[in-house]
């Protein structure tokens, strides 16, 4: 795999997008940053460091992207580059400021508390994060909460221990995850390969009590091929590296799926996360060199 | 704020339904030999919609959707040099349910046909319950079909977004985002699967465009339209759209616990028309639904479209020779849907 043109291209004054070509957006942006950084390109990532700083709302919150101030829900991101950066050799005291005002804000946030929905399998009473602000929790957002809080050494949080709860609750019991659902109409759902990715990100080093999260390493196990697209390819990865089982091809499947990216689609939000999975196990986003002092 | 082109539509119907009914109530008073019933008759809105059946994904469909649109009173003078912006149903794709998202075949059959009339086209879909859109586009086999059409696709969940006031003001949402793809476009295309749905009964045109909402703004699924009202937010967003004409591609359909989950159904049926209510209300029929008992549907009526039978004329099949009922779950919500004296085992 190319990992120099992959980061010379994440570091590119252009980048940041969804999409080539699209404007600079703060999951991206961050992803992007926390890639440079593990990949010891420090002072590229400064500038988009600086540009999640430059965008941060008043009350902590980081939009999507420059003029879309709301929904805050890739605010988690930022707080994780930030965290990352301040154990590197580019830690700057600007980026804990701004990191502890991003805390505060993802805690202010909870999704709305409803009882139990009829014909819905999971328990709508577990309180995460929602996508929007004023609506349900939901799986992704609190995924990413849950994740950034533990690297921000708030593990043990009250609110980070029931977004692992609820991540808990919301794995099907044949294993993987998709957006949130379980069971409706008493029917079970299909499971998703990027969310299943990301939610085991999140559970790394939980107990697994209902066996859930070993049946959600075995779909992985089971899907993922060199030909799944980029994303969900990534994202199943570092599930997989973050339950201690990166499987032998990994490499091989993100060649290919760098190959395609950079050809077809090469967004800085597809190659941040090429550059993430390629690390395996050292990705920052399952480990960081040291729990930082707790936050709050 | 904008008024959306649906709205200002809208409105130049009122106006004539409103002259129309001056007259009539003229005659009303003048002659006193028309009773209330012709008046609130005369009120109402028709469409025209199109049914063709024995229809299949490797037939020739772009012939079917040309005629199913000229049928239907669609002008193609009006999009030449236009922009066409087409929007499938790729909620949450996969190989192993085919019967779930709208198939390849009938997007380039109509990329096909408006190009042919010298629209620019472009597909967009922004998939409700999956953030990985390429993952999306590879399951459903849109992909491959794209590229060998050479047709353009746009992600609607991450596109750059304007604000467009609600046209409709059945929810409480002020307006919505749309992306710039959806707001640029000349004539929006709303080509979902004929499908039964566990919430609202059935799926079709008007909820399809669900899927123009971004996820960036609004989550997914998009919970804010949830909160807001499922049947309240399909009626806004599709009033606050600009031009929407409807291809439903029901040759191979779902039924039983739709919109995902649910079995396969081969109708072989391709359902065209330039107004989406009527569309979706001759839908219903088939499926075996009473429409106007459908949520989304009464909002609609005669101020989108006409629901009720004899304001839709039918051309092409009539919608009773291809009706074939469709399995629901069976929970109270959407048993009550359904039409007088149909039984389905």
């Amino acid at each position: 795999m190319d990992l120099v043109d992959v980061l010379g291209r994440l570091a590119a004054k252009d980048a940041g997008g969804y999409q080539p070509g699209s404007p600079r957006a703060t999951e991206p942006t961050a992803l992007a940053a926390l890639a440079l950084l593990a990949h010891g390109r420090e002072a590229e990532a400064r500038p988009l460091l600086d540009w999640l700083a430059s965008f941060q709302s008043g009350d902590g919150g980081i939009g999507i992207w420059n003029e879309q101030p709301t929904p805050g829900w890739p605010t988690g991101w930022a707080i994780l580059a930030w965290t990352a950066a301040e154990q590197s050799a580019i830690a700057d005291a600007n980026d804990a400021r701004a990191r502890q005002r991003a805390i505060d804000y993802i805690l202010s946030i909870k999704g709305s508390r409803i009882e139990w929905i009829e014909h819905s399998g999971h328990d709508t009473t577990i309180i995460g994060w929602p996508w929007v602000d004023g609506t349900h929790s939901w799986l992704e957002p609190t995924a990413m909460n849950v994740l950034a809080l533990k690297h921000a050494g708030l593990g043990d949080h009250p609110r980070t221990r029931e977004g692992v709860r609820l991540l808990q609750d919301r794995l099907l019991s044949t294993g993987g995850c998709n957006y949130g659902n379980t069971v409706v109409f008493r029917q079970q759902l299909k499971p998703q390969l990027e969310p299943t990715g990301l939610c085991l990100v999140a559970l790394a080093g939980e107990p697994d009590a209902s066996g859930r999260v070993a049946k959600s390493i075995d779909y992985l196990q089971r899907e993922l091929t060199a030909s799944t697209a980029t994303i969900s390819l990534c994202y199943g990865l570092l599930g997989l590296a973050a339950q201690g089982h990166p499987p032998a091809m990994a490499d091989a499947w993100l060649t290919a799926a760098c190959r395609r990216t950079l050809t077809r689609d090469p967004s800085t939000y597809k190659l941040a996360l090429v550059a993430l999975a390629a690390l395996g196990t050292a990705c920052p986003l399952i480990h960081m060199s040291a729990p930082l002092e707790q936050a709050t | 704020m904008t008024t959306s082109p649906s709205t200002e539509r809208a409105q130049q119907q009122g106006q004539q339904f409103d002259r129309r009914a001056m007259l009539v109530a003229s005659g009303v008073a003048a002659a006193g030999i028309i009773g209330l019933p012709l008046l609130h008759r005369a009120l109402q809105m028709t469409a025209p919609v199109f049914v063709a059946r024995h229809q299949r994904y490797d037939g020739p469909i772009e012939q079917t959707i040309r005629d199913g649109l000229l049928s239907t009173g669609f002008d193609p003078a009006t999009i030449r040099g236009k922009t066409v912006l087409l929007k499938p149903n790729l909620v949450e794709p996969t190989r192993a349910c085919p019967q779930m998202t709208t198939h390849p075949a009938v997007v380039v059959a109509a990329g096909e046909v408006f190009r042919r009339w010298g629209a620019t086209v472009l597909v967009g879909e922004g998939p409700g319950h999956v953030r990985d859109t390429e993952m999306a586009l590879i399951e459903s086999g849109m992909q491959d079909a794209l590229d060998s059409s050479d047709l353009e696709f746009d992600d609607l969940n991450y596109s750059q977004v304007g604000w467009q006031s609600n046209g409709g003001r059945k929810s409480s949402l002020k307006g919505f985002y749309f992306p710039r793809q959806v707001i640029e476009a000349d004539l929006i295309v709303s080509m979902p699967k004929m499908k039964t749905h566990h919430w609202v009964g059935y799926t079709g045109s008007l909820k399809n465009l669900y899927g123009v909402i971004p996820g960036c703004k609004y989550g997914w699924p998009k919970n804010v339209l949830h909160h807001a009202g499922i049947p309240e937010t399909v009626f806004d967003i599709n009033a606050s759209l600009p031009k929407t004409v409807a291809i439903v591609d029901g040759i191979l359909a779902m039924e039983g616990d739709g919109p995902i989950m649910g079995s396969a159904k081969p109708m072989g049926l391709l359902v065209v028309g330039t107004n989406c209510t009527a569309v979706d209300a001759t839908l219903g029929r088939i499926m075996g639904f009473e429409p106007a008992k459908v949520g989304y549907l009464q909002l609609a009526a005669n101020r989108l479209g006409p629901v009720e039978e004899r304001c839709i004329e039918q051309h092409g099949e009539r919608w009773q020779s291809v009706a074939s009922p469709f399995k629901i779950i069976d929970f109270p919500h959407l048993q009550e849907l359904r039409a007088p004296g149909v039984l389905v085992t």
